[in-house]
C-alpha cells in the first residue's frame, strides 16, 4: 500500500486531514487502531507526568500534580501514566532498530486528530491516565507530520478543554515554526537522541543526522528561556513546554562503552538543561546484519539499571562522569552500584565523620539517600548523632558502617580495604541483580556485556 | 488514675476524645485515647465514654492549627484517617508532647518521641495510599452519565481524593464509593463536593454500565496489554508497584 493512496488531504485552518484507510479500503476498528499505534509506541521509554503543577480553571477537563501520578502498571512493571500512542506508524525513513521503518511488512495505520483527542478525553475522564503522550512515525515529510500533531493537540486543548498533561516529540527536521506553536500548547517536549554518538546514528538511522536532532533541542532550550522571562514580566503570558524537555537513547545496540554514555548524558544536562535523560535497553525486533547479534540473553536491563543510577548521581548527587568511569575502566560494576563502586575505589575519603562532614561528602557514602543527607544536616544541629539515631532517620547502615564513624568511633572494628569490604558487603546479602545471581547457570560468552566478568573474578 | 477516652474510628469521634483530654488538663501518662471495639482494658483505668460533637473536633482542629502550625496538622490530619487503632492516642501525646519543648510548632521533627515517630509514619502511610489511589480510581460511566468509582482502602482516604477529582473533572457528575469504611463522596457538576457516610449503597440498585464504557474498558485493557514489552516481562515488579489488594476495583484486571 503507497501512502499516497491511502489519504485524502483537505484543509482545515490550513492544516492537513489526514485520513486514512485500512489495506483494501477497509477501515481498521477503534481497538485494532489502538493496539496497532500502542504497540508501536511502547518502546518509548519515558512515561512520566511530572514537573508541572496546574488547577483546573473550572471550564474543562484535567490538572496536573508536580510530583506526577502513575495510573496503571504494564506486565513489564512499567507504570502508565500516559496515554502513549503513535499519531501514525508510517514512516519515511528506515532506522535499522526501529519496528515501523519503512523496510518492515507491518501493518500501517494512522488516527485523525479527533480520534486520538476522543480516546484522550474518554480515558482521562474514567481515570484511567494523566495525559497523553503522542510521538508518530514519519509521515511524507517532518514538517507534514509535525503539523499532524499540532492539529491534534491544538483540538484537545482549544476544543475539548483539555486541561491535563501533554507530552509531544518534537520532530527532527521539523520547522522552528511548528516546533514552537506545539511547544505553547505541550507540557513537555522530548526529541530523541536515539543512539550515544554521531557516528552510530549514521550508522543505524541513516536518515537522521545529530544536527538535524540538537537542533529542536537548543530551539526548545532557548524558547523555554526566553519563556521565563516573558512570564516574570506578564504573569498570564503562555507557558512553553512547563515541564521542561528529555531525550532517550538506546543503550547496546552500538558499541558505545558506559564512559562515553555518562559523558553524553552530562553534557545534555549541562548544556542543553534537560529534565531527563532516558535509557532505553536495546531491544532486537528487526533482523539486521548492522545490529549486535540476537543472544537468549534478553534486553541488557542490568546495565540500562546501573546507568539509570549513575544518571541519578549525576543530578542529584554532585557526581561527575568522570569520578565513576574512566578510560582505562570504562563501564560499570556487575555487582557494585555506581556510588558504592565509587567509595570502593576512593577509600582514602572515608570513614566520614557523621557529625562534622559537609553535606555534598555526606551524599557520597554508600547507604546515605538524598533525604538521609538533609535530615542528618538538620538534625546534628540540635544534638549528636549516633548509629541508632541514623537508622531512625533512614539510612542503610548494613552498606553505610563500613565507611562511616559517629563521633570518631566505627560500628564494628573494620578494615579500610577494598576486598575485604567488598567482600563483606557481599556477604552480608547485598541484592545482587537478576541477571548476576543466574549467572552460574550459563556460561559467560563472548558477545557478553563488555567488562563485566573480570569484575566477578575479583571479588568471588 | 489514667483515664482512657472512648470514641468512634470518625475524625470527630477521635478529635472529641482529644478535646476531652485536653479539658481535663492531664499529663502524657495519665490519658489515653482509645477506638470504640478496639479497647484492651486495662487495670486501674477509668474508660470515659466522650460525646462526640462537631463543635469539639472544630475546636480541636483550631487548637492544633495555632499551636503545632499548618504543616503538624497536615501530618495529623492524614493521621487521623489511618486505618491503626491506636492513632488517636499517638496524635494525643504528639499533641501533649509539643507542650514541653519550647518552640510546639517544631514537634514533628522530634522524631525520637514514639508518638510522634508513629503519627509520622501514619500520616505517611495514608498520603502514601491517597496518592496511590489518585492514579488507580477508576471511574465507570453509568446510564445517565454518571461516573461511578469503588475503592477498597485500608485507610479513610475519601477526603484526600475528593479536592483532587473535584478539581479535575468540575464538569462531571461523579461519586466514589469506599466500601470498607462504607462511605461516599459525591460530587455533582459545577458544585463542591460532600462526603456522605453512614449509608449502604446496595450494588443492586446501580444503574448500568452504558454501551459506550463497555467499548472503552475493551480499548483500556488492549492498550495495557499492547503497551507492555514482551521481553522485559517482570511481574514480580509489576506486582510491587500495583499491589494485588488493589486490582478488584481496576478495570484493567477485572
Amino acid at each position: 500500500m503507497s501512502s499516497s493512496e491511502s489519504m485524502t488531504t483537505y484543509t482545515y485552518e490550513g492544516i492537513p486531514q489526514y485520513m486514512p484507510q485500512g489495506a483494501g479500503g477497509l477501515r481498521p476498528s477503534m481497538f485494532q487502531k489502538l493496539n496497532i499505534l500502542a504497540d508501536a509506541a511502547k518502546y518509548d521509554v519515558a512515561c512520566t507526568s511530572s514537573g508541572t503543577a496546574r488547577s483546573n480553571d473550572g471550564t474543562g477537563m484535567g490538572s496536573c500534580e508536580r510530583s506526577g501520578i502513575c495510573h496503571s502498571y504494564s506486565a513489564d512493571g512499567r507504570c502508565i501514566s500516559l496515554l502513549k500512542i503513535l499519531f501514525t506508524n508510517e514512516c519515511i525513513y528506515d532506522c535499522k532498530y526501529c519496528i515501523n521503518r519503512r523496510s518492515n511488512d507491518v501493518i500501517r495505520t494512522s488516527f485523525t486528530p479527533d480520534e486520538v483527542c476522543t480516546l484522550t478525553i474518554e480515558f482521562y475522564r474514567r481515570n484511567y491516565i494523566e495525559g497523553l503522550f503522542l510521538s508518530s512515525g514519519i509521515l511524507r515529510s517532518p514538517d507534514y507530520t509535525m503539523e499532524l500533531i499540532y492539529a491534534a493537540i491544538y483540538k484537545l486543548r482549544k476544543e475539548y478543554n483539555f486541561q491535563g498533561y501533554i507530552h509531544v516529540k518534537a520532530i527532527p527536521g521539523a520547522s522552528k515554526e511548528l516546533i514552537q506553536k506545539v511547544g505553547f500548547l505541550a507540557d513537555r517536549m522530548s526529541v530523541n537522541l536515539e543512539l550515544p554518538t554521531a557516528e552510530s546514528l549514521k550508522l543505524l538511522a541513516p536518515h537522521k543526522t545529530r544536527k538535524n536532532i540538537l537542533t529542536p533541542m537548543r530551539l526548545v532550550q532557548n524558547r523555554m528561556a526566553e519563556n521565563k522571562q516573558e512570564l516574570a514580566l506578564y504573569r498570564n503570558a503562555p507557558g512553553f513546554v512547563p515541564a521542561g524537555q528529555s531525550t532517550q537513547m538506546i543503550i547496546g545496540a552500538t558499541p558505545e562503552t558506559d564512559f562515553q554514555i555518562m559523558q553524553v548524558a552530562q553534557s545534555l544536562y549541562q548544556r542543553f538543561e534537560l529534565k531527563r535523560v532516558f535509557y532505553s535497553a536495546f531491544i532486537h525486533v528487526n533482523e539486521d546484519s548492522l545490529l549486535p547479534a540476537r543472544t537468549d540473553e534478553g534486553p541488557p536491563l542490568l546495565r540500562e539499571h546501573r546507568l539509570y543510577q549513575a544518571d541519578w548521581l549525576l543530578r542529584y548527587y554532585h557526581f561527575r562522569a568522570e569520578e565513576l568511569l574512566s578510560e582505562e575502566n570504562p563501564n560499570f560494576n556487575v555487582l557494585f552500584d555506581p556510588k558504592c563502586n565509587w567509595a570502593l575505589k576512593h577509600l582514602g575519603q572515608f570513614p566520614v565523620e557523621i557529625n562534622r562532614a559537609d553535606y555534598k561528602m555526606l551524599l557520597r557514602v554508600p547507604g546515605l539517600g538524598y533525604k538521609s543527607a538533609v535530615r542528618i544536616v538538620k538534625a546534628r544541629r540540635v544534638g549528636t548523632l549516633d548509629f541508632s539515631d541514623l537508622k531512625k532517620i533512614g539510612v542503610v547502615l548494613k552498606r553505610a558502617m563500613y565507611f562511616i564513624t559517629c563521633n570518631g568511633k566505627m560500628l564494628y572494628p573494620t578494615k579500610l580495604e577494598e576486598d575485604y569490604i567488598a567482600r563483606n558487603l557481599l556477604s552480608a546479602g547485598e541484592k545482587l541483580p537478576g541477571e548476576v545471581v543466574n549467572m552460574g547457570y550459563h556460561q559467560l560468552s563472548l558477545f557478553d556485556d563488555v567488562g563485566f566478568s573480570g569484575k566477578m573474578q575479583q571479588y568471588m | 488514675m489514667k483515664t482512657v477516652y472512648v470514641c468512634s474510628n470518625t475524625v470527630t469521634g477521635i478529635y472529641s476524645a482529644i478535646y476531652d483530654a485536653w479539658k481535663a488538663r492531664k499529663g502524657e501518662e495519665e490519658c489515653s485515647v482509645a477506638l470504640r471495639g478496639a479497647v484492651e482494658t486495662e487495670l486501674f483505668c477509668e474508660y470515659v465514654e466522650v460525646e462526640e460533637t462537631v463543635h469539639k473536633a472544630q475546636a480541636v482542629e483550631a487548637l492544633i492549627c495555632r499551636h503545632l502550625g499548618r504543616e503538624a496538622y497536615w501530618d495529623i490530619y492524614h493521621a487521623v484517617l489511618a486505618a491503626d487503632t491506636g492513632k488517636g492516642d499517638a496524635i494525643l501525646g504528639a499533641m501533649l508532647a509539643a507542650k514541653t519543648i519550647p518552640d510546639s510548632r517544631r514537634i514533628m521533627e522530634h522524631l525520637s518521641h514514639p508518638k510522634v515517630e508513629k503519627v509520622f509514619e501514619l500520616s505517611r502511610s495514608v498520603i502514601g495510599e491517597a496518592h496511590f489511589l489518585k492514579g488507580a480510581v477508576r471511574f465507570r460511566e453509568l446510564a445517565g452519565g454518571v461516573l461511578y468509582a469503588r475503592i477498597s482502602p485500608k485507610a479513610q482516604v475519601l477526603t484526600c481524593l475528593a479536592p483532587h477529582f473535584a478539581d479535575r473533572l468540575p464538569l462531571e457528575n461523579w461519586m466514589i464509593y469506599d466500601r470498607v469504611h462504607r462511605m461516599f463522596v459525591i460530587h455533582e457538576a459545577k458544585k463542591r463536593w460532600i462526603l456522605v457516610q453512614d449509608e449502604f449503597l446496595d450494588p443492586e440498585r446501580l444503574p448500568d454500565l452504558t454501551e459506550e464504557e463497555k467499548e472503552y474498558t475493551k480499548l483500556w485493557k488492549g492498550f495495557v496489554h499492547a503497551v507492555s514489552v514482551e521481553s522485559r516481562e517482570n511481574l514480580k515488579l509489576q506486582r510491587q508497584h500495583l499491589p494485588l489488594r488493589f486490582r478488584p476495583d481496576m478495570v484493567e484486571y477485572m
